[in-house]
C-alpha cells in the first residue's frame, strides 16, 4: 500500500473525524441493537391494542377490500353487497381448535344481532367444504362462509389490515371501514364491544 | 483489508497517557479502547468468533428452525439441556452473546472503514508534492543538457507529462526555481476507496437482509393453492423489521409433483429426480405462469425464492356418518417415518362425527410376517392401515397442544381390536353403526421453503465492486516524475534533470515507463545535445524517499 502521509489539513481534522465516526458507529450499533433485541408489539396512535383486540381510531379505519368469492355451498359472494350494513367477518377453519371453540359464540351472536341489521360472514381457510359444513351443521352456524382453502381472501384483506392468525374476527361498519378486530379466539364480550364501536347496540 | 494506517505516535498507543495535550484519564482510556476496537486485529478476532459462535447453531437443534428436535433433546439429555438453554445455544442467532459479537464487529468495521474512507479521499485529492532539490538521489533519474532556457525546457517537459495524463504541479508565483512535479495512478486510491465503500455496502446489505428479509415454510398438497400471507404459512421467521402485511402478494398452486426413483439394481429406491410443477402469479392481478421447481432450481419471484425441500404422500379419506352425511373429505398429509421407503404416519380427525383414526400409509405395500412394510418409495401398490377411535376428540375446547398431525387418544374408545387395511377405493364400514371411512386415493405433498433476502443482490454487487477496487489498488501504481532545470554553467541553455519514484512497484514496469518518459522529455529538445547517461544509484540503497514527498519535511 502506498502509505500517503496524512496531509496537514487532514491531520488537524483527524480527531474530529475519529470522534464523529465513533459517535456514528455507536449510534448505528445502538439503533441496530434496539431493533434487533426488541420484539414487535407496536401500537401506533391510529390503533389501540388491548389484549388480542385491535380498535382503529375514527378517521384511521382502513377500507375493507372489495372482492368476489364463492361460498362453501357454491353460491357467489360479493363483498360490495354487504355495504350499508355492519358486517362481522370471521376467518376460520374446521381444523383449528380455537375456531371450533368460538363457533357456538358466533352462532349465538349472529342470531342476536341479525335482527339489528348486522350480517355475519365466514372465510374458511385451508379446509374442504365437506369438513367445514360438517362443523357449521354441528354448532348451528347458519350464515355463509367463503370457500378460501388457499388464503386468497386473507391475502386480499391483509392489504387493509393484517389477518395474521386463524381465527381472526373483523368488524366492518356500514361504510365498509374496518372498525376493529380480534386476533385469535374471540369472546362474546369482545364482540359486543366492537359492535358497539361500529354503532350497533345490543 | 489493505492497511493505510499512518504510524501512530506513542501517545496514541499507550492507554491513559496522552503526552503533551492531556485530556482526562478516562478520555484517554476511551480513546485507547476505541483504537483497540477499530484495529484490524480486533475485527479479525471478532470475525473468527462470529464463525465460531455459529458452530453450535449447526450442531445443536435450533428453536427457530426445528423446535421438535429441541424438545427431543430435552428428553434425551435432561441434565445438559437446561444448561445449553441458559447459554442460549438452542437459539444461537438470537442469543445476546451472539448479538454482542456481531454488533462489536459492525462497530469495529465501521470505525475502521469510515476514517480510512476520509483519508483516502484526502489522499486522492492531494496535489503532487514539490520537486525535491536533488533529483539525482531518487531511485530513477536521468539528465540532459538543453539549449533552451530553464523555463522553456520545463514547459516542454510539462507538456509531455500533461499529454500522458499526469497530474501536474508547477512552482507557485513566489517560489524559486524551474520545476514541474507530476503524479499518476490516482486510480489506485479510487480503487481503494471503492473497496472500502463496497465493504460498508456489503455490511449494510447483510443488515438489510436480516432486518427486512424472512424465511417461511409451507406444506402444499397437489391441487392446492396458497397465497403468501402470514396465517397461510406453516412456519414464519420474519426479520426484525418485517411486518406481516408486507409479504410479497404472490399465489402459488401445486399442479403436480413427480418423484422418480431408481427402479432396480444396487441403488433401487434411491430418488433420481424431483419435480414440482407449479402455477404462480406474482401479484393478485398478474398473469399466472408455470414453473417446474426442482432441487437446487428454486422458483424466483422478484427477490423471493421458493425452494423444494421435502415431499410425502397425502392419502385422501372420506368419512361418512351413519345417516349418510359426509363429515370429512380431504387429502390428509402423512409424515414419512422412513425416509427411504416413505412409510408414513398420519391421523384423520373427523371431530363432527366424533371419529378419529391413526393411520400408516405405505406406497408399495408388502406384508412381512403379519406387519405392513413398504418395499419401494413410489406409490406402486399403496395401502393404509387404520386404527379407529370414537369419542370427543377435544378439538372444541380452544387452545390445544395437539397439532393436525397428532391425535390424543386419551378418553377415546378404540373401535376394533386390530388395524384395518384398505386399498384405494375401499371402504371400512365401522362396527356399531358409527359410519364408514373410505380410502379414496393418493395425492402427494411438497414442503416449500420461501426465502426473501432483499440484501442478496446488493451484497453481491458490493462484493464484485469490492473485488474490482481491490484489483485496481493492486495493479495500478502510483508514480511520480519530477523535472527540474537549472541554467547551464556555460551561461546559455540549461541542465534538465528528470527523477522518478514509485512506492508500490510490486508488479514492476516503472523502470521502463520512466526511461520511456525521460526519453520523450529529452526529445522535446529542438537541437538535441548529448543526452547524458542516466545517473542511477542502486535502488536498494536509496534512502526512504518518503521524506521527499512531504511538503515542508
Amino acid at each position: 500500500m502506498f502509505t500517503v502521509r496524512t496531509p496537514l489539513v487532514f491531520r488537524a481534522r483527524r480527531r474530529t473525524v475519529v470522534t464523529v465516526t465513533a459517535v456514528v458507529a455507536v449510534l448505528l450499533a445502538g439503533a441496530l441493537a434496539v431493533t434487533l433485541l426488541t420484539q414487535g408489539g407496536s401500537s401506533t396512535s391510529d390503533e389501540t391494542v388491548n389484549g388480542n383486540t385491535v380498535v382503529y381510531a375514527a378517521g384511521h379505519q382502513p377500507l375493507a377490500p372489495d372482492f368476489t368469492a364463492t361460498s362453501l355451498t357454491g353460491t357467489p359472494i360479493k363483498m360490495s353487497s354487504y355495504r350499508g350494513k355492519v358486517l362481522v367477518l370471521n376467518f376460520w377453519g374446521s381444523w383449528c381448535p380455537p375456531c371450533r371453540s368460538e363457533g357456538p359464540t358466533l352462532a349465538v351472536l349472529s342470531q342476536q344481532y341479525g335482527s339489528k341489521g348486522v350480517d355475519f360472514l365466514g372465510d374458511d381457510v385451508s379446509d374442504t367444504p365437506e369438513n367445514a359444513l360438517a362443523f357449521t351443521r354441528s354448532v348451528g352456524i347458519t350464515y355463509p362462509s367463503i370457500n378460501d382453502p388457499g388464503y386468497v381472501v386473507v391475502q386480499d384483506f391483509s392489504q387493509a389490515t393484517p389477518v395474521s392468525e386463524t381465527p381472526t374476527t373483523v368488524v366492518i361498519d356500514a361504510a365498509g371501514h374496518v372498525v376493529g378486530m380480534v386476533l385469535g379466539q374471540t369472546s362474546y364480550g369482545e364482540m359486543t364491544t366492537l359492535l358497539r364501536d361500529a354503532g350497533v347496540n345490543k | 483489508m489493505t492497511d493505510v494506517r499512518t504510524p501512530q505516535s506513542p501517545a496514541d498507543t499507550a492507554p491513559g497517557g496522552p503526552a503533551g495535550e492531556s485530556p482526562t484519564a478516562s478520555a484517554g482510556w476511551l480513546r485507547w479502547a476505541w483504537r483497540q476496537l477499530t484495529s484490524m486485529r480486533t475485527a479479525l478476532v471478532l470475525l473468527f468468533l462470529l464463525a465460531l459462535g455459529a458452530i453450535p447453531g449447526s450442531l445443536l437443534p435450533q428453536q427457530g428452525t426445528d423446535p421438535g428436535s429441541v424438545d427431543q433433546y430435552y428428553v434425551s439429555h435432561p441434565d445438559l439441556a437446561p444448561w445449553i438453554n441458559r447459554l442460549g445455544l438452542f437459539n444461537v442467532f438470537a442469543a445476546p452473546w451472539f448479538a454482542a459479537i456481531y454488533l462489536l464487529l459492525f462497530a469495529s468495521l465501521v470505525g475502521c472503514v469510515v476514517p480510512r474512507t476520509f483519508r483516502l479521499v484526502g489522499s486522492a485529492r492531494t496535489p503532487p508534492p514539490r520537486a525535491p532539490r536533488n533529483l539525482a538521489r531518487l531511485p530513477h533519474s536521468s539528465s540532459y543538457s538543453s539549449a533552451l532556457p530553464p523555463a522553456a525546457a520545463v514547459d516542454n517537459a510539462a507538456a509531455v507529462l500533461g499529454g500522458q495524463r499526469f497530474r501536474l504541479r508547477r512552482p507557485a508565483a513566489d517560489e524559486p526555481g524551474y520545476w514541474v512535479s507530476a503524479e499518476k495512478g490516482y486510480l489506485r486510491e479510487c480503487g481503494n476507496l471503492l473497496f472500502h465503500l463496497s465493504l460498508l455496502g456489503v455490511l449494510l446489505s447483510i443488515a438489510a437482509g436480516g432486518l427486512f428479509g424472512y424465511k417461511a415454510d409451507k406444506l402444499l398438497v397437489e391441487g392446492q393453492t396458497f397465497a403468501n400471507t402470514v396465517s397461510a404459512l406453516n412456519e414464519f421467521h420474519p426479520g426484525r423489521l418485517v411486518s406481516g402485511d408486507s409479504l410479497a402478494p404472490f399465489t402459488l398452486t401445486l399442479n403436480k409433483f413427480t418423484a422418480s426413483y431408481v427402479e432396480s439394481g444396487e441403488s433401487a429406491g434411491q430418488p433420481s429426480n424431483f419435480n414440482a410443477n407449479v402455477t404462480y402469479a406474482a401479484s393478485s392481478g398478474a398473469t399466472p405462469r408455470s414453473y417446474n421447481i426442482r432441487i437446487n432450481d428454486p422458483l424466483a419471484v422478484d427477490s423471493l425464492k421458493v425452494y423444494l425441500i421435502g415431499h410425502g404422500y397425502a392419502p385422501e379419506f372420506k368419512v361418512t356418518e351413519a345417516n349418510g352425511t359426509v363429515a370429512y373429505e380431504e387429502a390428509t398429509p402423512f409424515i414419512p417415518a422412513n425416509t427411504s421407503s416413505l412409510l408414513s404416519d398420519g391421523v384423520v380427525k373427523a371431530p363432527d362425527a366424533s371419529l378419529g383414526f391413526e393411520g400408516v400409509f405405505v406406497p408399495t405395500a408388502i406384508e412381512v410376517e403379519g406387519t405392513l412394510e413398504s418395499i419401494f418409495p413410489a406409490a406402486n401398490n399403496p395401502a393404509v392401515s387404520l386404527i379407529g377411535y370414537s369419542g370427543n376428540l377435544g378439538m372444541n375446547s380452544g387452545v390445544s397442544d395437539q397439532t393436525v398431525y397428532q391425535l390424543d387418544t386419551n378418553g377415546l374408545t378404540e373401535i376394533s381390536g386390530s388395524p384395518h387395511l384398505l386399498s384405494p377405493g375401499q371402504s371400512w364400514k365401522l362396527p356399531g353403526d358409527k359410519g364408514s371411512i373410505e380410502f379414496v386415493g393418493v395425492k402427494q405433498w411438497v414442503s416449500l421453503a420461501i426465502t426473501y433476502d432483499p440484501g442478496q443482490v446488493p451484497a453481491l454487487v458490493c462484493g464484485i465492486l469490492a473485488l474490482a477496487g481491490l484489483l485496481l489498488s493492486f495493479f495500478v501504481r502510483r508514480r511520480r516524475v519530477f523535472v527540474r532545470a537549472v541554467p547551464a554553467a556555460s551561461g546559455t541553455g540549461s541542465v534538465v534533470t528528470v527523477g522518478g519514484l514509485t512506492r508500490s512497484d510490486a508488479s514492476g514496469g516503472f523502470e521502463e515507463e520512466f526511461a520511456d518518459l525521460a526519453a520523450q522529455i529529452a526529445e522535446t529538445e529542438p537541437d538535441p545535445g548529448q543526452p547524458q547517461e542516466p545517473i542511477k544509484p542502486e535502488p536498494d540503497h536509496t534512502p526512504e524517499p518518503g521524506s521527499h514527498s512531504e511538503p515542508g519535511a
